[in-house]
């Protein structure tokens, strides 16, 4: 089954299950690192990776406050990114019902 | 052993090519759903909780003034059991909203808190009205019997029918006019049989959010 109409840059298991976390939250939340690590149950360096690609893409934005260990990083789903799961959602109903 | 999850697609920029469409609808959907329950303040199972916490306290409530001629009251013992109930619904809705916020930020937060002090509020009502009726000389069965089993289901409900019609919440603006509609009949069925009815308006209202929220974490 093609797969060419799915956005790359979510169609993997890792960056699918954080956008589609953080696309359970309302417009303009942000959710903490660790919640998201810990909800999703990655290793940090895989976390910062798969995060690192998905901003690379305009997908999502993430803000550090504080310095060394009181520092807090949160990450939230631009409307890019919300658009792009969309789409994506969209293309893999397409691609299933032409099955 | 392997700690948390090694999803080896961190590497190449093609690293979902061998993930199935089909295998992604299933992840999707239920990355969905566990995100919905995780991030929820009110998952079916507290909610299926409160109403047998409602059941177990109105029912004691309805018990305990049945048959009074004249009335005069549900007896402390029973009061008391509804203190404890409550507090223990406090303690367990206090626990659910701290993990589900845990690590959330941002405009919702700061929404869900002001409706949490806007409800919170409106339980005042029913003690001042209660209050007014006494100074006014209004009788046991109103003041002890009618007020304190129809007002907070009409006031509270009332006010979570607003925060519900606001966020469109259509599941919780059912249970709210439910529950309020509760308070409306057991206004009008005399103060024994308003606890009754008010234990039976709230119960419905909240067996059927519980439903609800339940068929909507079910299904994405």
């Amino acid at each position: 089954m093609g797969t060419d109409s799915l956005d790359p840059v979510i169609h993997a298991p890792a960056r699918l299950r954080i956008v589609a976390t953080l696309a359970a939250l309302p417009d303009a939340d942000t959710l903490s690192f660790t919640r998201l690590q810990d909800m999703l149950d990655l290793t940090p360096g895989n976390l910062i990776t798969h995060l690192r690609k998905l901003e690379d893409a305009g997908y999502l934005t993430s803000e550090t406050t504080g310095n060394g260990r009181a520092s807090r990083t949160s990450i939230a789903l631009t409307r890019q990114g919300r658009a792009a799961l969309d789409a994506y959602t969209e293309a893999l109903r397409d691609l299933l019902g032409g099955l | 052993m392997q700690g948390p999850h090694e999803i080896d697609d961190t590497t190449t920029a093609s690293d979902g090519e061998g993930l199935d469409p089909r295998e992604a609808a299933r992840l999707l959907d239920q990355s969905k759903r566990d995100a919905r329950r995780q991030f929820s303040l009110s998952p079916p199972w507290v909610t299926a909780f409160g109403g047998a916490v409602i059941l177990v306290a109105y029912g004691a409530l309805w018990l305990s003034v049945r048959g009074q001629h004249p009335y005069e009251g549900p007896n402390l013992g029973v009061v008391g059991l509804v203190y404890a109930a409550v507090a223990v619904s406090i303690a367990v809705s206090a626990k659910v909203y701290q993990r589900a916020t845990a690590g959330v930020s941002g405009p919702s937060v700061r929404q869900q808190k002001v409706e949490g002090v806007a409800i919170l509020i409106s339980y005042l009502g029913s003690p001042v009205i209660q209050g007014a009726m006494k100074n006014f000389g209004a009788s046991d069965a109103i003041v002890y019997g009618v007020i304190p089993a129809a007002a907070p289901l009409i006031i509270v409900g009332t006010t979570v029918l607003g925060i519900a019609a606001s966020k469109a919440d259509w599941p919780q603006f059912g249970a709210a006019l439910t529950v309020v509609t509760g308070g409306v009949v057991a206004a009008f069925v005399g103060p024994s049989a308003a606890w009754l009815a008010a234990g039976i308006g709230l119960f419905v209202g909240v067996a059927g959010y519980a439903a609800a929220t339940s068929k909507r974490f079910g299904h994405s």
